[in-house]
């Protein structure tokens, strides 16, 4: 690649990338190689915008346009929004039924009857099965009453649900709780259609079913954040633990085998004192008994009871049993306990990220306006080397201001920019010159130019004083500053960023340069001092 | 490790350990005798046959790493049966304990799952830290242990049972310290009239059972959240690693392109790059917008660049000074020199 780089200059790697970046702006690859018609010349702004989007189809309407797809930080989209926006939708002349089941379903007043609605269920399934065993005449309409408000709250529910449907049938099935929500009803619903199918007998699972009337009451979790909140954390830590069980029921398995065959003299000893006999007899009663062995239960008496038996050797036994209560109870469940602990922590740093986020956005905003404000101190010093350059200064700062605090109005926005862009330009090629005129040192300018910095010198004194120096200030805040900017889009005119990115690659190389007799020169004195 | 090879070998240890829960039943061992007998030369050999195609591959290696040796120690046990049947004899009452032993053989499916494994050197790390609890568990258990054969072990009046021997008052420590049922053995010391009984039982107690298991759960949740944060953060790095390599490939294919496009117009009048770009740059226009969100072009990002490129020029224009002053003061001293080296002889000149 001897030919990509100017004759005699090193390999710089920002450099590099920066004129990679360039080329790939500007699709240079593509112009050279002839094929010009196959880059996107104008972007969606143009299209939006009417009058340009006259002037656009009054020529050649065969153009390319160029899209930039970047993630933007939105909100979650609501179904309904998306209905909205539909094209079917937006045609028709009445809105459609599942938006008006969307907005009721979402309205405060009627999840609030909801949960009142639960609450008055619990009552009255407690009230109910209170009054189940009592014959007393004088309550039968207060059992009436309960009766027909049981059945009204199911209807009530069973039209939430058909609400849901109508709203959008497979999101429904999407969400969890809904499907909680949907089997609980269900189950209600059964002993009651059962009762009315004319099934009879068996009244002990009807009475169960009409319990499940009591799971009802569990719909409360799904209406509350906190208590949401709570179960998700409590499923994600579980979720993350899946492999540790997987171990845990590995270990379990290979101890209820062993188990099974260790104490085959226990299980046929025919001994008629033995409690725990039948605790190793198959592979089933072994997996109980080492759970309970798990759980530190009586695991002396059972050692003590196996060792009444003769042929049982003791110290295998009593390797077995103690050798599991360490691995399995003792650090097996510190370990689930560490593990339960860590991820609660992290899900709860997870969910505070959006806090953090603020945060770091709030930062990234200050130091946006430290930048600022050195510019502006710098500005009444400069005065010295080019009126140009303070007026572009000048002019850009109000410039620069509108753009941070007006960053939602994009068109005042470009055209402010446009402006300071096309100064800005000017002012970088004046300041590149002069760099590039300071590392071949000649002397009128490298006076303005010490002028220049001495004056900043002075002002980047005081500055520096009372707070970190400025690179790790830099670095400390660049990142959220790059988070930041997402929203913002500069508009370029075409020639001045071709002339920018080709002036940051020279600047680079400059920069280099200097380094590099900044080097010769500390060499030299060197070599002066050993006389 | 081709794909393949590891289904099989999942399948095969899988269709173990499930044979291993029906040969538990002695029915079903009896009725399907030669099953039995079948299945188990089919499971060694395979295991065996892994075994050298392993240690074939690579055989000094083979031995570095922790779970082969895991896969030699399964296979040692998988043939103790056979030598023990063919040394002692029919009658050996320890067979049954090697016929339990088979069932370590699951662990075999831990070379093959990748979570277990991470699992496993996550918490594996913190082995040093449960190690050393235990031990120091195991000699708080000795002290007392000694403690209470003199005071409770005695052979006359002594609670035999529970405090005889070494052995068997390291398992009533160790009930005390799992708290499990250790109200019938404080009743069988009470039976006995023991003053210090009480005393005795409840400090051991409190110390094992409330302070040391309770540490322990302390010091496991500190490690694994160190381990846990390690791996999450060398798992970041791998990744940042590898998306620098494929940025890097990117950046080489570009600029292998434009380096391929010179080479064939470079016979025709194209020196270097920029003239290449001379034609293209006069047809852009100043009124020609082009919209670009990317940080590298955006406002803030000049004016910290341009800023620390100021900060920059006023280090150097120091650091410049600093040396003229430097070369300054050594230019004094070397003229201050010779000076008090001609007044030095001049005085010893004129002492004599």
């Amino acid at each position: 690649m001897a030919t990509y780089h100017q004759a005699g200059h090193m390999q710089l790697p920002r450099a590099d990338a920066i004129r990679s970046r360039l080329i790939d702006t500007f699709s240079l690859i593509e112009h050279l190689q002839g094929l010009s018609q196959a880059v996107p010349r104008h972007t969606i702004r143009e299209i939006l915008d009417p009058s340009h989007q006259k002037k656009l189809m009054l020529g050649d309407q065969h153009q390319l346009v160029r899209f930039s797809i970047k993630p933007r930080r939105v909100e979650r989209i609501t179904h309904g929004q998306r209905m909205m926006s539909s094209l079917r939708v937006r045609c028709s002349q009445r809105p459609p039924l599942s938006l008006w089941a969307g907005w009721v379903l979402e309205c405060p007043l009627f999840t609030n009857f909801i949960i009142f609605l639960i609450f008055l269920n619990t009552i009255v399934l407690m009230v109910e099965i209170e009054l189940l065993e009592s014959s007393n005449t004088k309550l039968w309409p207060l059992k009436l009453t309960l009766e027909v408000a049981a059945w009204f709250i199911l209807l009530i529910f069973i039209l939430e649900i058909l609400l849901m449907w109508l709203s959008s049938f497979f999101l429904f099935w999407k969400n969890a709780w809904n499907v909680f929500d949907f089997f609980v009803t269900i189950l209600s619903l059964l002993p009651e259609v059962v009762v009315l199918v004319g099934v009879t007998g068996q009244s002990v699972w009807l009475q169960l079913l009409r319990i499940c009337r009591v799971l009802r009451s569990l719909k409360l979790f799904a209406r509350f954040r906190q208590i949401r909140v709570i179960i998700l954390a409590l499923v994600r830590a579980l979720k993350s633990m899946t492999f540790l069980l997987m171990l845990l029921l590995i270990f379990f398995y290979i101890f209820a085998v062993a188990g099974v065959y260790f104490f085959e003299d226990y299980t046929r000893s025919t001994r008629q004192d033995l409690e725990y006999h039948m605790f190793f007899s198959d592979l089933l009663n072994s997996l109980v008994t080492v759970f309970i062995l798990f759980t530190m239960d009586h695991w002396y008496a059972l050692l003590q009871d196996t060792w009444k038996v003769p042929e049982v050797s003791r110290a295998f036994s009593s390797i077995y049993v103690i050798l599991w209560l360490l691995l399995g109870s003792i650090i097996f469940r510190n370990i689930i306990v560490a593990m339960m602990v860590t991820n609660f922590q992290n899900i709860r740093n997870e969910l505070n990220e959006e806090m953090t986020h603020l945060e770091v956005q709030h930062k990234a905003d200050i130091f946006k306006r430290q930048i600022i404000q050195r510019r502006q101190n710098l500005s009444p010093e400069a005065l010295r080397s080019s009126l140009s350059k303070t007026d572009a200064r000048d002019a850009s700062q109000p410039e620069e201001s509108l753009v941070l605090e007006a960053s939602q109005e994009k068109s005042q926005h470009s055209a402010a920019e446009e402006g300071s862009r096309a100064s800005a330009s000017k002012t970088k090629e004046s300041l590149s010159k002069m760099k590039k005129s300071s590392s071949s040192s000649s002397s009128s300018s490298s006076s303005s130019s010490s002028s220049y910095s001495s004056s900043s010198y002075d002002s980047r004194y005081f500055d520096s004083l009372g707070q970190l120096d400025w690179e790790t200030h830099v670095h400390q805040n660049l990142p959220g500053l790059m988070e930041m900017d997402q929203d913002e889009r500069v508009v370029w005119p075409r020639d001045s960023l071709f002339r920018y990115f080709e002036l940051l690659e020279k600047l680079q190389y400059n920069l280099e340069e200097r380094k590099r007799l900044q080097e010769f020169a500390v060499q030299a004195l060197m070599n002066f001092e050993d006389k | 490790m081709s794909r393949l090879f590891k289904i099989i070998m999942i399948s095969t240890i899988s269709m173990n350990a499930f044979s291993l829960v029906l040969w538990t039943d002695y029915k079903t061992r009896y009725k399907l005798f030669t099953l039995y007998e079948v299945s188990e030369l089919i499971f060694v050999s395979i295991y065996s046959s892994e075994f050298c195609m392993k240690l074939y591959v690579d055989p000094i290696n083979y031995w570095k790493d922790g779970y082969n040796l895991l896969d030699v120690i399964i296979i040692i046990t998988v043939f103790i049966p056979y030598s023990l049947h063919k040394i002692k004899g029919k009658h050996y009452p320890y067979l049954h304990i090697a016929d339990g032993i088979q069932s370590l053989r699951i662990l075999k499916l831990i070379t093959y799952s990748r979570g277990i494994r991470t699992l496993i050197t996550a918490v594996g790390q913190t082995a040093y830290t449960v190690a050393s609890v235990l031990i120091l568990l195991f000699v708080l258990m000795y002290i007392f242990a000694i403690l209470g054969f003199c005071l409770f072990g005695a052979p006359d009046r002594g609670d035999l049972n529970n405090w005889g021997n070494l052995a068997v008052a390291f398992f009533t420590l160790f009930s005390l310290a799992t708290v499990d049922g250790w109200t019938d053995l404080q009743q069988q010391l009470d039976d006995r009239n023991f003053a210090l009984s009480r005393t005795f039982t409840i400090i051991f107690i409190l110390l094992a059972s409330f302070v040391f298991l309770s540490m322990f759960v302390g010091v496991m949740i500190i490690h694994t959240e160190d381990s846990i944060k390690k791996f999450k953060r060398e798992l970041m790095v791998e990744r940042h690693v590898t998306l620098m390599e494929e940025k890097q490939v990117i950046l080489k294919r570009q600029q292998e392109e434009v380096s391929r496009l010179m080479q064939t117009r470079k016979n025709v009048d194209y020196k270097s790059f920029s003239e290449l770009v001379e034609i293209f740059k006069k047809t852009l226009r100043h009124t020609d917008p082009m919209v670009l969100d990317d940080f590298g072009t955006s406002l803030p990002f000049i004016d910290v660049y341009l800023s620390t490129l100021d900060n920059q020029d006023t280090t150097i224009y120091k650091l410049q000074e600093l040396y003229y002053e430097i070369v300054h003061v050594l230019s004094l001293m070397l003229e201050d020199l010779p000076q008090k080296e001609q007044s030095q002889s001049s005085e010893k000149v004129d002492e004599k």
